[in-house]
């Protein structure tokens, strides 16, 4: 404080004993000048920093109170992002076209879970420029080779063709090589994940 | 009412008693009566983020203050933390880095500019029938620089990603309690300061030999710390310092109730924060 007061001395000196309000942005950070804190000698050395006096009385420009939990304190937190997402509402339809995940799917031997942004964890990989697609199912809890074979058949059925998977039973996902994210998220959605 | 709670009592009872390790027969007749004689309290959890198909883990909750192990409670802990899959090339990535970033390399050789001497070119260019040299130090000369060598100072310092290193805790975390080597106590209360004591309880429960105690405050109680104070395989650590190193170094992990609430809380936490974490920059303040 002291170190800007002397930077800012030279200046000081034009306001002091006038009486017009010194505006927010004034240069004295918010200390009030007054004429009784500084003396100035006709015989200053302005250059000779050293001779500037210390800062004597601040006083706080403006009086304020610290209120812990004001009312208003609830419009704030309006605006704060969410630390998480929040919990599924239940409702009969949502209007993006989301669907919740069923109850009745936990008495499955196998279960995908959903993710904390509540979606349903199939994502389409794309590796070797483009040349290699896979479509990686993750989270899988309970049985994951009777889920394998459960999605090999219905894709086989569905696409007539062979799919090759590969399941990684203790990173808790399947690959299946080729893109069939839409259709495996509607098979996920019918069986209730 | 209370028919309903002694068969339920019965039915944990069933379902958890051969998961128990106990020395000797004896000691087993003297738990079970314990169990269904003193009372002890079920703790049903309320997540905040509730496991949506594996079902929460029970763990008995132990004590310290005797010698002999008795059950005071029953706890459960969330499936996503303590039961998830160990993966142990995500608990190895993490040991890595925990030795890696706090490694230091001194080792240090002297360049071609560094060895003393090999101003001067050694003997003409042309007209000796010699190869031609410019220095005695360069590092073709015995006693000469060395290229490319290493030199002191160099840090090995990354950072994990923090999604590796939740996977790295919780892996853990589950295969030391599969291993039953996770052990879930009330307090770190002792009657005594004697480490004897310790070792004797230690010795007693089967706990490995090095046990680390982790408990959610920075200060644990006088008699303990004095206890561990000569032991140098039994250490006291709170739960921000839990780490995967220490907790492959130490065989058992004894958690105190609180502790392994606020492991569990912060690691939920972190789980389903929406917040996203950017990569870490040596640069950033």
């Amino acid at each position: 404080m002291a170190t800007v007061w002397r930077s800012q001395y030279a200046f000081a000196r034009f306001f002091v004993g006038k009486t017009v309000r010194i505006l927010n942005n004034a240069s004295d950070l918010g200390a009030r000048l007054k004429p009784e804190s500084i003396s100035i000698p006709l015989s200053r050395k302005y250059s000779n920093y050293a001779a500037s006096p210390f800062v004597s009385k601040i006083q706080e420009q403006y009086e304020f109170e610290i209120v812990k939990n004001p009312p208003e304190w609830g419009y704030v937190e309006r605006f704060l992002p969410l630390e998480t997402v929040p919990q599924i509402k239940p409702k009969e339809s949502y209007p993006s076209g989301w669907i919740a995940p069923k109850e009745e799917a936990k008495n499955l031997p196998y279960y995908i879970a959903r993710n904390k942004n509540h979606q349903i964890p199939i994502y389409l990989e794309i590796g070797y420029r483009g040349q290699r697609k896979i479509t990686k199912i993750k989270r899988i809890e309970g049985d994951i080779w009777l889920m394998n074979d459960l999605i090999k058949k219905y894709l086989k059925n569905k696409c007539n063709r062979y799919v090759e998977t590969r399941v990684h039973e203790m990173g808790k996902f399947i690959d299946v090589k080729g893109d069939y994210v839409n259709i495996l998220i509607d098979w996920a959605h019918a069986q209730g994940f | 009412m209370s028919s309903a709670l002694i068969n339920a009592i019965k039915r944990l009872n069933i379902s958890v008693l051969p998961q128990i390790r106990f020395c000797s027969s004896t000691a087993n007749q003297s738990s079970a009566i314990n169990v269904i004689n003193n009372e002890f309290s079920v703790t049903k959890k309320e997540w905040k983020f509730p496991p949506s198909y594996t079902k929460p883990r029970e763990v008995w909750i132990e004590n310290l203050d005797t010698i002999e192990e008795k059950k005071v409670g029953l706890f459960e802990l969330h499936p996503l933390v303590y039961a998830a899959a160990p993966r142990i090339d995500i608990i190895h990535k993490n040991v890595t880095w925990q030795k890696k970033y706090r490694w230091v390399s001194w080792a240090h050789t002297k360049t071609r500019a560094e060895v003393r001497g090999g101003g001067k070119k050694p003997w003409p260019q042309k007209g000796l029938g010699r190869a031609r040299h410019g220095s005695i130090r360069s590092p073709l000369w015995r006693g000469g620089g060395v290229a490319h060598g290493p030199r002191s100072g160099k840090t090995h310092f990354y950072m994990l990603d923090i999604y590796s290193r939740l996977h790295g805790l919780t892996s853990t975390l589950s295969a030391k309690f599969a291993q039953d080597d996770l052990h879930v106590v009330r307090d770190l209360e002792l009657p005594t300061d004697e480490s004897e004591y310790l070792i004797e309880l230690i010795e007693k429960r089967n706990w490995g030999p090095s046990v680390l105690l982790v408990d959610d405050t920075d200060y644990a109680p006088r008699n303990i710390t004095v206890a561990t104070d000569s032991l140098q395989y039994v250490n006291i650590m709170p739960v921000y310092g839990l780490n995967v190193y220490s907790m492959l170094k130490h065989d058992t992990l004894i958690l105190t109730q609180a502790a392994a609430e606020k492991i569990e809380e912060r690691i939920l936490h972190h789980l389903n924060s929406t917040k996203v974490v950017s990569k870490f920059k040596l640069s950033q303040v």
